[in-house]
């Protein structure tokens, strides 16, 4: 299809873990320098492996001059762990992308240090990187609830970076969910049987129609069934309805 | 999906302002406000026609209800390539929530026949339809319904593998034994059978693809539709139709806006019984490019409605489904106020005239009943624990329950028993039938039920091959609409199963035409 937006290969792939040491806390940040791995972190060694070679410079080039990002996930040796997003990204990180990757509006988008970009990247893309990555490091909604079990985006999403309104397939939710007949079980109401969202009178239906991701999740039955007593977690205001099934095993 | 091609043949830059001046000066003649020069609107006049075509099919469809379904997949068995573009996050928009009614005087099955319930025949079909809607109906469109209706049917249950009840029901303003009901009692099961034969014959679908304006360069009568502006996500993309474009996209119930435009009274405190989805931007969009529209006030209520959402519920076809074996409404009085084998729009407006307070009133029956009309014990064990059923073991029991008079109850029902014997209602006239059971024995049973917003029988105009018809009452080449957002089937009033029929046999109507249309 003609007009792709974004061709960029999702940057959040499984590049694969940097260190047990994170729990360094990281020093003040200060927006207004440029910003660095050092700035925080003070020494590259206060968040290395204690046998890890001595590193020096101040940014992620430091890292990546070795362990190369590996967006196929092909990677046999050191690859290079997206897992870093998630710590980096939260809201009092006060970091932003561009910290750690280059990118020329409308052309290459990388890691800095990296020898191959990682695609391109129209603005409107950043943006909506910016704002997912945001929302699936702290939101809370099913995104954050992912990004805590560390599951980034190509966890749903394919290797390219979604287009604005592409879904996610419930093949995909189930491969970690589990079928859907036993989910169905679950959350059979012990009163009424029939009123089972997972085991309506519309049949099979998309997971992504309640379960949403970037916003909070809704109970699709409550359109219309405006006064059933029907929880969901993750829907408006936080995670909620306690007991629901569906937890990945 | 398939990529489409990204044809620019042909594709001159001209704006729609060229042709949208031409409509409003001929509306202009033909004395119709279709005023698209407003600044500001929607329909934006600075639209300019795309430039090219992000994906191109010979047949789109837009809705995937029954008509949607029936259309793509008759378009798809004719050779065209077709999609269908549903706007909501799953299929089937109304009819996958309808009550699963059908009526047709005959079908391969020959129900009526076998359980001998009297005669039928299409003219009775065709006559209690135009009677039912005071004869506003287009007889011809009516006819082709009628004729059609058991074609329909067999096809869905042979190709589709659509199962029917064993049971055969006479709704209200019919005068015969035709509504069929589908195994489940639900419109889902002719939505399934449908995509079964629309897969089978190559149709896709779209889901979250909503279309926000009908492309056409301007309203000379030879000018056809070229395709349709879709939102998907944030995403807006252009999709040509080089053979058709069917217009499959339902009622506008859920729409408050264009109801209180046709007919005030409709506030929005009314329930609706309807999916959200039910509204009428294609019926604007249609009306943009010049074509003509009918019946738009004629809305229905459902007099049966569950009074708090006002869904309507497996419980809420009992009320439809009951009476012609003997179910009565009372209100709050226990009292009967209406004869119950009347049309909707009786039903509804005689509940509304009783008063707000008197809010809900009450289908009563006895065990007896509904298993004449496929109603379930376990259905009515179910609806009892939540509180959809009331039951008494005695009618002084019933009454206190829903807050009636017992004496009075108890006449009522003890009056329509002797009216059953003697053949006669003096009260209400209510055609009595032999098939109507007494209610001589409890435990007694009382659904609570209140008029809901339902189906608008209004919308586009079109003629029997399923065409739209432009305000001049030309054709508007390659543009097809059936169903719900169709007008003039059922004039005034629709009655009960005459949906489901209408909505397939158009759909296919449109189908098999529109796969014949020149590229
Ligand atoms: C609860 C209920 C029970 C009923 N029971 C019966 C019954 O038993 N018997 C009977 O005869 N009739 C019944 N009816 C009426 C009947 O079901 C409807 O008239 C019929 O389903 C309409 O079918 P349709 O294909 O025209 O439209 P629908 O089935 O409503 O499908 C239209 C679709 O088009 C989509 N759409 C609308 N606008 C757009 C857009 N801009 N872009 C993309 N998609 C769009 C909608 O989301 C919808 O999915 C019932 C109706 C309801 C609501």
């Amino acid at each position: 299809m003609a007009g792709l937006f974004f061709n960029v290969l999702i940057i959040c792939v499984f590049l694969v873990s940097l260190s047990p040491a994170a729990s360094a806390a990281p020093q003040k940040t200060n927006l207004s320098k440029p910003q660095s791995c050092t700035g925080c972190h003070g020494e590259f060694s206060s968040v290395l492996p204690a046998k890890h070679p001595r590193v020096a410079g101040k940014d992620i080039s430091a890292c990546t001059s070795c362990h190369a990002p590996d967006p196929q996930n092909k990677a046999t040796a050191k690859p290079y762990s997206s897992k870093l997003h998630l710590s980096h990204m939260q809201p009092d990180a006060k970091l932003d992308c561009l910290a750690c990757h280059t990118w020329k509006p409308g052309k290459a988008f990388g890691v800095k240090g990296a020898k191959k970009p990682l695609g391109t990247l129209p603005a409107e893309g950043m943006d909506q990187i910016r704002q997912i990555f945001a929302s699936w490091a702290s939101s809370k909604y099913l995104d954050a609830h992912h990004g805590k079990k560390n599951v980034t985006c190509s966890g749903c999403h394919d290797r390219k970076l979604p287009e604005s309104g592409d879904t996610v397939a419930s093949d995909r939710c189930l491969a970690c969910h589990g079928d859907i007949e036993k989910l169905a079980k679950k959350t059979e109401p012990k009163d009424f049987p029939d009123r089972n969202p997972h085991k309506s009178h519309l049949g099979t239906i998309d997971c992504v129609v309640c379960h949403k991701t970037h916003q909070p999740s809704k109970a699709y039955c409550l359109d219309c069934h405006k006064n059933f007593n029907m929880k969901i977690r993750f829907g408006e205001g936080g995670p909620g309805a306690k007991n629901a099934s569906g937890a990945a095993k | 999906m398939k990529d489409g091609d990204s044809e620019q043949k042909g594709m001159s830059r001209r704006s729609l302002l060229k042709g949208a001046a031409a409509v409003g000066a001929m509306a202009g003649l033909g004395g119709l406000a279709l005023n698209l020069a407003a600044p500001g609107t929607a329909e934006a006049i600075t639209k300019k026609l795309p430039q090219k075509w992000d994906e191109t099919w010979d047949v789109v469809v837009i809705g995937s209800g029954f008509a949607g379904l029936a259309a793509a997949a008759e378009a798809a068995g004719g050779g065209a390539k077709t999609v269908i573009l549903e706007k909501m996050p799953i299929y089937g928009g109304n009819s996958i929530i309808n009550g699963g009614g059908y009526a047709a005087w005959d079908e391969e099955l020959h129900l009526r026949q076998k359980k001998n319930l009297g005669n039928d025949s299409v003219k009775q079909h065709i006559d209690d339809t135009l009677k039912g809607g005071d004869f506003f109906n287009m007889p011809a469109l009516v006819e082709v319904m009628a004729k059609e209706a058991p074609d329909a049917l067999n096809w869905m249950i042979n190709e589709g593998g659509a199962q029917l009840s064993d049971v055969l029901v006479i709704g209200g303003g019919h005068t015969a034994y035709r509504a069929h009901f589908s195994a489940h009692n639900s419109g889902k099961d002719y939505t399934d059978a449908l995509k079964k034969i629309a897969e089978k014959r190559g149709v896709k679908m779209a889901l979250n693809s909503q279309v926000t304006w009908i492309w056409r360069k301007d309203a000379d009568p030879k000018s056809p539709v070229l395709g349709v502006e879709v939102k998907r996500g944030a995403k807006v993309l252009n999709i040509k139709a080089k053979k058709a474009l069917i217009l499959a996209s339902g009622g506008f119930s859920q729409d408050v806006e264009m109801r209180l435009a046709e007919w005030p009274k409709l506030v929005k405190e009314f329930n609706c019984t309807n999916q959200k989805g039910a509204t009428g931007e294609m019926i604007r969009f249609s009306k943009a490019v010049g074509a003509d529209t009918l019946h738009m006030n004629f809305i229905q209520l459902f007099p049966f409605a569950e009074p708090e959402a006002g869904i309507l519920d497996r419980p809420a076809v009992y009320g439809f489904s009951g009476p012609g074996v003997g179910v009565i409404y009372v209100s709050k009085t226990g009292k009967r106020f209406v004869n119950e084998l009347d049309r909707r729009d009786v039903c509804a407006f005689a509940q509304i005239a009783l008063g707000p307070n008197m809010k809900p009133a009450y289908t009563i029956f006895t065990d007896a009943i509904p298993p004449k009309f496929g109603g379930k014990p376990a259905e009515i064990e179910a609806g009892m624990k939540k509180g959809r059923f009331i039951k008494g073991e005695t009618i002084a029991e019933l009454a206190k329950k829903i807050g009636a008079p017992a004496d009075v109850l108890e006449k009522t029902i003890k009056d329509h028993n002797r009216y059953i014997a003697e053949g006669k209602d003096p009260e209400f006239n209510k055609p009595m039938k032999k098939t109507m059971i007494p209610m001589d024995k409890g435990p007694y049973y009382a659904l609570p039920m209140w008029p809901a917003v339902h189906h608008t029988m209004g919308g586009l105009r079109i003629n029997t091959n399923s065409q739209v018809v432009d305000v001049f009452g030309a054709v508007i080449p390659h543009l097809y609409a059936a169903g719900e957002v169709a007008g003039g089937v059922h004039g005034s009033n629709r009655l009960g199963c005459n949906a489901t029929t209408e909505c397939v046999v158009f759909g296919r109507i449109a189908g098999k035409n529109g796969a014949k249309e020149k590229a």
